[in-house]
């Protein structure tokens, strides 16, 4: 179909839908090369715009985020009402997925009760024809007031007619309205009626939306209309309208949103035939969700994810460890400076230490290998929904369960990850929470001692400190979300993504960017606290020159110093030094242990079984499961939080949590072994 | 009962019998030695090793028994007439094939660690065995294998849910 040749025109047009629905797709098809992204100013939220030119028509396109409401949850979906409330664009292509139409109708009723002038573009038309569904577009046209067009975004087809409809509607002011039932517009046109009086109100917002948002409770609305001539007269009167209806019909918010899914039900049964058969996705997915099997499932999926990763990565952990004490005995002797050869060579020198540390870079890879299979299979979102209900009771979102196992990995990114969760104060909690779960630097440690100390039992050992760490979580998530961090729990609404087969590529390419930052870590922040470390062992206190008795040495003065804080629980100056410096990162803490009492890696767990009880320590792993993150983690805190106060909260509250905790491990320990 | 229940329940019971084995030999094991009860074996014994191994380790099991829930639930959607049941046989098929891949991974690991000091000329103690070795033929390999031929049935929806990265 050919454009009308009509005076040179310029539109400006915004594409509002749900997530994937193929509307980045619409917008190249539309604006090609000419487009730009950017940030919306003080979001964080990418701003997509570009321009379409064809004869005379110029059009200036905006890619709204997706949405699946226009409530004000998330960033993403202020940010799409806001453009269209103060910007108002001529038009508004609202972009529907034919396969899921009754979800995506949501929205469009909301763009419609807004009053903006809206065409639709019935995306995935083929993928609805494949799966036997019929929609009858004109009448889907009648129902709705809009004009619907129906495309197939990849293969550009009714990209033409969209623009042809998109034009004609500029020129006309829109003239949808939807109706609800009786019963519910009674409120609603009461309350539109006061809106009404107030003309600055009008000038800005369209009536009939304000008196449905406000009838919601939706207090961005609210705020905005506090301010303005007449608005405390409209607020006033809310509450009265609201209770009437909340006596009449229950809770108002709900009360609305069953009449929009009512209307669009009534609608679908007139314009959709055939249901089709159930996606191959839903299928899986009724499996993966089911509401007895689901959390079992993951629960599986996460062990056998976790046997790959230590077991698997055994062997490569062992030949990284005895090449280290390969090149520690051969170069020992080689400097001719019986001080550097003994700091850097020793049997507990320097590289003994990284060689510790090192050791266990293809546990934290192999984790992020597998960790990078799941997420890239589809199934770590469903993993999220599934674990919502569960988390929701402890005040944590749903999405929380993603960075809570990337912290299994690694609490740095696991940090970087909570991005991902819309809310703040959600967001806050799973920041300051994360630091609980054990990371991969601290099961070094862990596996290291609890071998020697509790033998066959070591594996219990370690899994119930992992345990410990997610039970903290959810306490301190609770105590946060009762206190500091007080609010209503956002809606979980997360868009599944499509399963598809793993990239091995994709995952190589993460766990080798994993790994090499483990080595960038170990080479500076390590290697500099191991040096540090070693300097302070081998530097006589008093006399300021070279000892080889620890006992003697700077450290164990530091160590000392803080011996009455530490003394209840059972610490003796070598373990505090190893905590201080487990500061600057969590895997120091066995590298510092095998330099401070004098022995090779291979040694200083059966050196430490020795000389502690193991409640005792089980006591100092609980503590240093527990207390403060390691600096790299307190950066990303600060980076995420963008507060000071936060972030220092953060290792405030880790220390005092880890310090009880402790303290309880050898009361309750205790008075179960008389 | 067709072909796919009667295979689909075999492998369903096989789960959940040797899940509970290894939960139970795992739990005495583990935490409750001081009963005096020895572990359970169901398999067929070779070369002085069984077939399938029930190794003592209650979490294994616990996801064993998990893998056969879920081919139960395929089962009795099936039996129903409920297209649902396609999901949970893909879901069955694919868990019983991450547990065999991950019991391939620890056997190869397992022969790697005894054998990497080879690389320098070291020295190797006893050799690896497969009799002797707790996952050489543990429950996830044997019943994965029988597991596997499912396959067939579910490679059609496996094409449609991933048809090939764009």
């Amino acid at each position: 179909m050919s454009l009308k040749v009509l005076s040179e025109k310029y539109i400006r047009i915004a594409l509002a839908g749900n997530p994937n629905v193929g509307k980045s797709v619409v917008f190249n098809n539309l604006t090609g090369a000419r487009q730009h992204v950017g940030n919306w100013p003080g979001k964080t939220v990418d701003k997509k715009e570009g321009v379409y030119k064809k004869g005379n028509i110029t059009a200036y396109i905006i890619d709204l985020p997706g949405t699946y409401s226009l409530t004000a949850f998330s960033e993403e979906e202020i940010v799409a009402r806001d453009y269209i409330i103060y910007e108002k664009p001529d038009v508004i292509v609202n972009i529907i997925d034919a396969l899921n139409i009754e979800r995506n109708l949501y929205l469009t009723f909301q763009l419609l009760e807004m009053g903006a002038n809206v065409v639709i573009a019935l995306n995935k038309m083929d993928l609805a024809e494949k799966s036997g569904i019929k929609i009858d577009t004109r009448s889907l046209e009648r129902e709705l007031g809009v004009p619907v067009v129906p495309t197939v975004a990849p293969r550009k087809e009714g990209m033409e007619e969209l623009v042809h409809k998109v034009v004609e509607s500029s020129s006309k002011k829109t003239s949808a309205k939807l109706r609800y039932s009786p019963e519910i517009e009674k409120y609603i046109e009461r309350l539109e009626g006061i809106i009404r009086s107030s003309a600055d109100i009008n000038k800005v917002f369209n009536p009939r939306w304000i008196a449905i948002k406000l009838l919601e409770g939706d207090n961005d609305v609210l705020d905005k209309i506090k301010g303005m001539n007449g608005g405390k007269e409209i607020v006033s009167e809310v509450s009265k309208i609201k209770e009437d209806m909340k006596s009449e019909l229950g809770d108002p918010e709900v009360a609305i949103a069953d009449a929009r899914y009512s209307l669009i039900s009534s609608i679908l049964k007139k314009v959709v035939r055939g249901k089709g058969k159930i996606p191959a996705s839903d299928l899986l997915d009724k499996a993966l969700l089911d509401k007895y099997l689901g959390i079992p499932i993951f629960l599986t999926v996460l062990w056998a994810i976790l046997q790959f990763a230590f077991i698997g990565s055994a062997p490569f952990c062992d030949f990284l460890g005895d090449l280290f004490a390969f090149i520690g005995n051969f170069l020992t002797g080689i400097t001719g400076i019986p001080f550097v050869d003994y700091l850097l060579f020793g049997d507990y020198g320097i590289i003994q230490g990284l060689g510790a540390i090192l050791s266990f870079v293809p546990l934290i890879m192999a984790l992020y290998f597998a960790l990078s299979l799941l997420e890239d299979s589809g199934y770590m979102a469903r993993a999220a929904f599934i674990m919502d209900r569960a988390m929701r009771k402890v005040g944590l979102s749903g999405r929380t369960i993603i960075p809570m196992i990337m912290g299994i990995g690694c609490n740095v990114p696991a940090v970087y990850a909570t991005r991902i969760i819309p809310d703040k104060n959600d967001r806050m909690v799973a920041i300051l929470t994360n630091p609980l779960i054990m990371c991969g630097a601290r099961l070094v440690f862990f596996s290291a001692i609890a071998d020697a100390f509790f033998g066959a039992y070591a594996g219990d050992v370690v899994l119930s400190l992992y345990l410990l760490g997610i039970i903290m979580v959810f306490v301190v998530a609770i105590i946060l979300r009762k206190t500091l961090f007080k609010g209503k729990a956002s809606p979980f609404v997360i868009e599944f993504p499509v399963y598809q087969k793993p990239s091995l590529k994709v995952a190589t390419v993460r766990m080798w960017d994993r790994g090499s930052l483990f080595f960038k870590k170990a080479g500076t922040v390590i290697l500099i606290g191991l040096l540090v470390i070693g300097v302070l062992t081998v530097t006589d206190a008093r006399t300021l020159s070279f000892t080889d008795n620890p006992e003697n040495a700077l450290i164990s003065a530091i160590g000392k110093a803080f011996l009455p804080i530490f003394a209840p629980l059972g610490w003796d100056w070598r373990l505090i030094v190893a905590a201080i410096f487990g500061f600057i990162a969590k895997e120091i803490v066995l590298g510092a242990s095998a330099m401070l009492y004098g022995v090779g890696e291979e040694e200083i767990a059966s050196k430490m079984a020795s000389m502690y009880s193991p409640i005792g320590m089980y006591g100092y792993m609980v503590f240093i499961q527990l207390y403060i993150p390691c600096i790299v983690t307190i950066g990303a805190i600060k980076q995420e939080t963008g507060s000071w106060k936060w972030t220092i909260f953060a290792v405030a509250y880790g220390i005092i949590l880890a310090y009880i905790m402790n303290f309880l491990v050898l009361v309750v320990g205790h008075a179960l072994l008389r | 009962m067709d072909k796919v229940e009667i295979w689909s329940g075999l492998i369903s019971f096989l789960y959940i019998l040797y899940g509970t084995l290894q939960l139970y030999n795992g739990l005495l094991e583990w935490w409750f030695s001081w009963i005096g009860l020895g572990a359970v074996q169901l398999g067929i014994k070779l070369a002085g090793a069984y077939i399938p191994n029930s190794f003592p380790e209650p979490f294994s099991g616990i996801f064993l028994i998990v893998i056969g829930a879920v081919f139960l639930k395929a089962i009795y959607l099936r039996y129903r007439g409920l297209d649902e049941y396609r999901g949970f046989l893909l879901a069955g098929w694919a868990l019983a094939m991450i547990m065999m891949a991950v019991n391939i991974i620890v056997i190869i690991a397992d022969i790697l660690d005894i054998y990497y000091p080879l690389l320098w000329g070291g020295e190797i103690g006893e050799g690896w065995k497969l009799a002797s070795d707790a996952w050489g033929l543990a429950p996830h390999l044997v019943i994965g294998l029988l597991a596997s031929p499912l396959y067939f049935t579910v490679k059609d929806l496996i094409k449609e849910l991933m048809p090939g990265r764009e």
